[in-house]
């Protein structure tokens, strides 16, 4: 699991050129799209699901999946693990 | 038209340097884009997702504001000859090695009007916002709606230029035979134009003119000289490119060897390097001598990068 997280933020940062941030500056359960989290917008959203896709071969295709499974790290490595399951 | 504030990113020190036509020199080959602190002037937010050319002109047009002390543009216009080239280049490898959902950011960011729909973005502007795009005369149509929307009564406008450098147009250069003397390049020049004259005001854009298809350019510039009540022996400079009037070729095109001893000639080409909308810089650069030389009262730009089309450009000192 911890792992998963790790290659996550890695992915994220990487596609979502996330310059400033390292892997060990993202904590798992900060709040991905809240300022005072990671602060990412609609866009990265859209990036987030075709990183899904890309690196977990995971589509997200229900809108309220998304909603709650892209609130954290700690949340997309549960829903990666749960639908890899 | 008058111009309040002029701002350069390229391959020579132009940035927040005024009075850098004293010291520039023809470029070499090996020249690289000398790239200012973005940070300093886009959020950190919005500056993770662009690309060079966004980043330079976004950050040229902001330095634009800051020299003239304005805070929203009446409208924001941008010439650009061949747009965001980095983000298409990236989507199009996208779109042929990726099976399945596509990343949008390259997408949304590929279109010619996202350098001024940005530069917005950046500020909040809600006015006007334009893009031409007419290859090697993007600049000078983006000029003229400019001068059209000022007539309207709308003032103190961003207009600007930019493109960017991609590795592919080299590989395209050479299987086009491009001479290797040619220095493929990017840059951005941004200007906030004014209606009427202040205190702030550099120089004045008395007249633009585009020749399509040209056929005789000495006569398009003799046509366009006495529309201004002018002789050729009036211009104090004369700032010309052509693609293959190259440095060090000892060749100068027939249309400017006509013009009188007295004149300076330069051809800016080969002090910017090779990009669609470089007359841009040609403005700046005449702005910058202007400021410096107050014997330079008329300057004439040629833009003949691309042989069939004719820029013309005409930029007077305060006291002409």
């Amino acid at each position: 699991m911890d792992t998963l997280k790790e290659d996550l933020k890695k992915h994220i940062i990487e596609e979502l050129n996330l310059e400033d941030l390292q892997v060990s500056d993202i904590d798992d359960d900060a709040l991905l799209f809240s300022t005072e989290g990671i602060g990412l917008d609609s866009i990265d959203a859209l990036e987030l699901i075709v990183l899904m896709e890309k690196y977990y071969g995971i589509q997200v295709t229900n809108p309220d999946e998304g909603k709650v499974a892209f609130l954290s790290i700690n949340t997309m490595a549960d829903y990666i693990e749960k639908r890899k399951a | 038209m008058y111009i309040t504030a002029a701002s350069t990113i390229s391959h020579q020190p132009t940035f927040k340097n005024a009075g850098f036509s004293k010291s520039i020199e023809p470029l070499q080959n090996n020249s690289e884009l000398i790239i200012p602190n973005f940070k300093e002037y886009i959020d950190a937010g919005l500056l993770r997702r662009m690309s060079k050319i966004l980043r330079m002109s976004v950050t040229a047009a902001k330095d634009c504001l800051k020299q003239a002390a304005i805070d929203q543009p009446g409208a924001i216009i941008v010439g650009t000859g061949l747009g965001c080239l980095q983000d298409t280049e990236k989507f199009l490898n996208n779109f042929l090695t990726i099976e399945g959902l596509l990343p949008p950011t390259s997408f949304i960011q590929s279109t010619h009007n996202t350098i001024a729909g940005q530069i917005s973005l950046s500020i909040g502007n809600h006015g006007y916002n334009m893009t031409h795009t007419q290859n090697t005369l993007s600049f000078e149509y983006a000029l003229i709606d400019a001068g059209l929307l000022l007539g309207e009564g709308n003032d103190n406008i961003i207009v600007g230029a930019a493109d960017e450098y991609i590795e592919l147009l080299s590989i395209i250069g050479e299987h086009l035979h491009v001479k290797s003397e040619v220095n493929l390049t990017s840059g951005a020049s941004f200007f906030l134009v004014s209606k009427e004259q202040s205190v702030k005001s550099l120089a004045r854009i008395k007249d633009i003119e585009t020749v399509g298809l040209v056929e005789d350019i000495e006569e398009s510039i003799e046509n366009f000289l006495t529309n201004n009540t002018l002789q050729k022996s009036e211009i104090d400079m004369v700032l010309y490119s052509d693609f293959y009037d190259i440095k060090d070729s000892g060749q100068v095109a027939d249309f400017i060897q006509r013009f009188d001893v007295s004149s300076e000639v330069l051809n800016y080409t080969n002090l910017i390097g090779v990009y669609p909308s470089n007359s841009a810089f040609a403005i700046h650069y005449a702005v910058d001598r202007i400021q410096d030389n107050n014997k330079i009262k008329t300057v004439l730009i040629i833009n003949r990068l691309n042989k069939i089309n004719l820029g013309l450009t005409l930029i007077e000192s305060l006291e002409a």
